[in-house]
């Protein structure tokens, strides 16, 4: 940039200096104006003509703009809902059912697609053949076959060919598969149960605190602390003796067979299973591949220095290659993540009912105010990709290379 | 004098080579290595195998030994394997949609045409390759959209409702691709631009087309895009679809672009400034082709995903080759339940399409790496 410039302002101070006058419209600062005021002139009519054009389409169709429709009675049911939801809530609280829906499916699609990626990512450098190729059919077969397609098969193909609940599969008698959906115990908390919960909270501090004196001890003295294992007692111990000293203020709630069809417990709808599966594995994929690609970005020589200190196989994964690797993979974590936000939208294809399919689907078609549907719609997914990537950035920020 | 070379007695002469101990090479030392190097290794190996084996040949004997192939009608299916003469019968249906069947020679055409098209762009002589393909493919889609019709040129005409199958997938993904080039290349120029004004509204296109959702966009396209223009313009859906299509596409690629024109070295903009050559001469012969060539594989990326997202149009109801699946799977005649059948024929001619793309930039990728890193 700064070298274009120069070499623009020696062409300037040339031009000056082999004749007198010019006229204004060789010299390129007025004309980047002149340029840019076409530009804003162009573009600014470009949208009076559309907003004119829709103001008058939308006063010929009787539709009345505005955001008034907000509270209106939705009038219809929606198959799965996170709060307590009716057909006569309004469309304000169908927008935010919607909303939560996309989330769950979100979230849900996000952790087990890293899971999923990181296993088979990192499969791929396995030194046995047979690890290695399957990681390699993984990747190149979901892939390539569109999501929506995976989809349909997941949900039709897969899915409706199940058991009917009678002769559902099961594990124990507490978790139950068939066409319907997935069943399992839900937990219900009671009086002392909060005292359950805020030992968690107590954990996750503590292992924070764990983590920061841990390190710092490493900086000074070199000295390794087992980090892992002390975090997963601490998150699994505070919270059981908290559990124990209130006498398990839980009750579990099995899901119970009862004429045609469960009761009690959590249903998954096959919809949100389908669209949980096919995200997670289409992404999965692609993870996969970015994981790989970090890997293969660190110098073998990395490998074959640590192996020289004396570094067990384990920490040289650990402790010098995969650190080194996620400057590759983070950013490109946050596009996927990204895009399996954008992708959930094609929950649409099989009814489930996330924001896009309630309010753009069902909404827009009863109301008919598309563009401010569209555009509630359009701004959440916006903002739930702009908390992704302000996460992610700030992950990047703390694994970043710092420069010299 | 002529042979002391060879027959002095004091010369060093190495021993023959040993050959490799017969533990290091070979198949079985290779199934020593790399399959049964440690305990966990071969538990892992046969616990593998013994999952392969027990799925295999269940799925060689559905998919090839007990199926069925040859028929007309669902009778013809009384095995237990898959029936494959649901897929043929209905294979026409998929590649061209409702298409007449005696005008088909015109979707192949646009489909040879295409095909020649990119295969003129890599083996025309690089004197004139440039000024030939480009053309070409700037005019390909609407000679294209014209012969499809046929309105124009005198054939029978075809309404844009009878286009369907998977050559609509492919067609509609190349004319997008290619018209969203030109577009694109402006916005990632805009992007790099010293005028502010210009800066953001690059930005603020390029950002809002790749942050919506690609389903929006459609919705956009077919409930938004009617009321933008003036009353009583009816444009046609498939239309308003490439237009969605067209701005997602740049959208991405200007992205691409601009990868591209970090990558060109500064000293190629000054070399082109000092031998006197204006913006638009320095842009578009000097610098353009090296951004083209630097993000080729990126390009190829970006079409695969666009190709794959095609798909997306059957949730505003155009029979592209998904649509006209679920349409033969709910046709009362085929009520068989071949929906495995069916998407598995669809799965894989996407994936023999997308999968030989990734290998094709691949390969672009290895020839332009002239670096020499190992």
């Amino acid at each position: 940039m700064f070298k274009q410039k120069t070499t623009e302002q020696i062409k300037a101070a040339s031009r000056q200096t082999d004749s007198g006058s010019h006229a204004f419209y060789n010299n390129p600062k007025y004309r980047a104006i002149i340029y840019q005021a076409l530009l804003i002139f162009g573009v600014g009519y470009f949208f009076y003509a559309i907003v004119s054009n829709t103001l008058a389409n939308l006063e010929s169709l009787g539709i009345k703009s505005g955001f008034g429709f907000l509270s209106n009675a939705a009038g219809y049911d929606v198959l799965m809902t996170l709060i307590p939801f009716e057909s006569t809530d309004t469309y304000m609280r169908v927008f935010i059912v919607g909303f939560l829906n996309t989330i769950l499916v979100s979230f849900l699609g996000i952790i087990l697609a890293t899971i999923l990626g990181f296993i088979i990512g990192i499969m791929y450098f396995s030194k046995n053949w047979l690890i290695k190729k399957v990681s390699v059919f993984y990747v190149e077969t979901f892939r390539n076959i569109p999501l929506l397609l995976q989809i349909f098969f997941w949900y039709s193909a897969v899915l409706a060919t199940l058991p009917g609940p009678r002769d559902s599969l099961s594990i124990g008698k507490a978790v139950f598969l068939n066409v319907r959906g997935l069943f399992i115990p839900g937990f219900t908390g009671q009086g002392g149960s909060i005292l359950v919960y805020i030992a968690v909270a107590l954990a996750i501090a503590c292992i924070f605190v764990l983590r920061s004196w841990a390190k710092k001890r490493q900086d000074t003295t070199g000295q390794q602390f087992p980090v892992f294992n002390a975090s997963v007692a601490l998150l699994v111990g505070i919270p059981f003796i908290a559990a124990l000293v209130m006498g398990f203020p839980f009750s579990i709630d099995l899901p119970v067979f009862k004429g045609f069809g469960f009761s009690g417990g959590i249903a998954v709808i096959p919809e949100l299973m389908a669209l949980t599966i096919a995200l997670s594995v289409y992404t999965g994929a692609f993870i996969a591949e970015a994981v790989r690609a970090g890997i293969q970005a660190v110098p073998h020589g990395q490998t074959e220095a640590a192996r020289s200190i004396g570094l067990r196989e384990k920490r040289i994964m650990s402790l010098i290659v995969v650190p080194q690797a996620m400057r590759v993979i983070v950013p490109l974590l946050n596009s996927e993540y990204q895009s399996l936000v954008k992708n959930s939208t094609l929950a649409a294809a099989i009814a489930y009912p996330d924001l896009f399919n309630v309010f753009i689907g069902t909404a827009l078609n009863q109301t008919g105010q598309a563009i401010e549907t569209i555009f509630m719609a359009i701004v959440v997914y916006f903002a739930v990709n702009m908390v992704i990537s302000f996460i992610m950035n700030r992950f990047n920020s703390n694994i970043e290379l710092v420069g010299r | 004098m002529a042979n002391i070379f060879k027959s002095d007695p004091t010369e060093f002469k190495p021993a023959p080579d040993q050959p490799a101990p017969t533990s290091s090479v070979g198949f079985v030392a290779w199934l020593r290595g790399s399959l049964f190097s440690s305990i966990t290794n071969s538990v892992v190996t046969v616990l593998i195998a013994l999952g392969l084996f027990s799925v295999i040949p269940d799925i060689i004997n559905w998919m090839f030994i007990s199926a069925d192939w040859s028929g007309t009608s669902q009778e013809a299916c009384v095995s237990d394997g898959a029936c494959w003469v649901f897929v043929r019968s209905w294979s026409q249906q998929f590649f061209y949609g409702s298409y007449p069947t005696d005008q088909i020679w015109r979707v192949n055409l646009s489909l040879v045409a295409l095909f020649a098209v990119i295969v003129s762009s890599f083996t025309l002589p690089t004197s004139n390759r440039l000024k030939i393909s480009i053309p070409l493919f700037l005019v390909l889609p609407f000679a294209c959209i014209v012969l499809l019709n046929g309105s124009l040129v005198g054939l029978e005409p075809v309404s844009t409702d009878l286009w369907g199958g998977f050559s609509l997938n492919i067609l509609m993904a190349a004319a997008a691709i290619i018209v969203a080039f030109p577009f694109s290349f402006l916005w990632a120029l805009g992007r790099r631009s010293d005028m502010p004004l210009a800066r953001s509204i690059c930005v603020v296109f390029i950002e809002f087309f790749r942050g919506v959702p690609v389903l929006a966009l459609f919705f956009m396209g077919s409930v938004m895009l009617p009321l933008f223009f003036a009353e009583g313009t009816n444009i046609d859906k498939l239309v308003r679809v490439w237009i969605v299509l067209i701005f997602f596409m740049s959208g991405y690629m200007a992205e691409v672009f601009r990868g591209g024109f970090q990558a060109v070295p500064s000293g190629q903009y000054e070399a082109a400034d000092s031998i006197g050559l204006n913006f638009w001469q320095k842009t578009l012969l000097v610098i353009l082709p090296q951004v083209i060539k630097v993000s080729m594989p990126n390009i190829l990326a970006t079409f695969v995903m666009l190709f794959k997202n095609t798909v997306f149009l059957l949730i505003i109801g155009i029979p592209e080759v998904l649509q006209l699946l679920l349409t033969a799977l709910a046709n009362s005649n085929w009520l068989g339940g071949h929906a495995v059948e069916g998407y598995v024929f669809v799965g894989f001619i996407f994936w023999v399409s997308c999968f030989s793309m990734s290998l094709l930039s691949k390969n672009i990728e290895k020839k332009l790496d002239t670096s020499h890193r190992n």
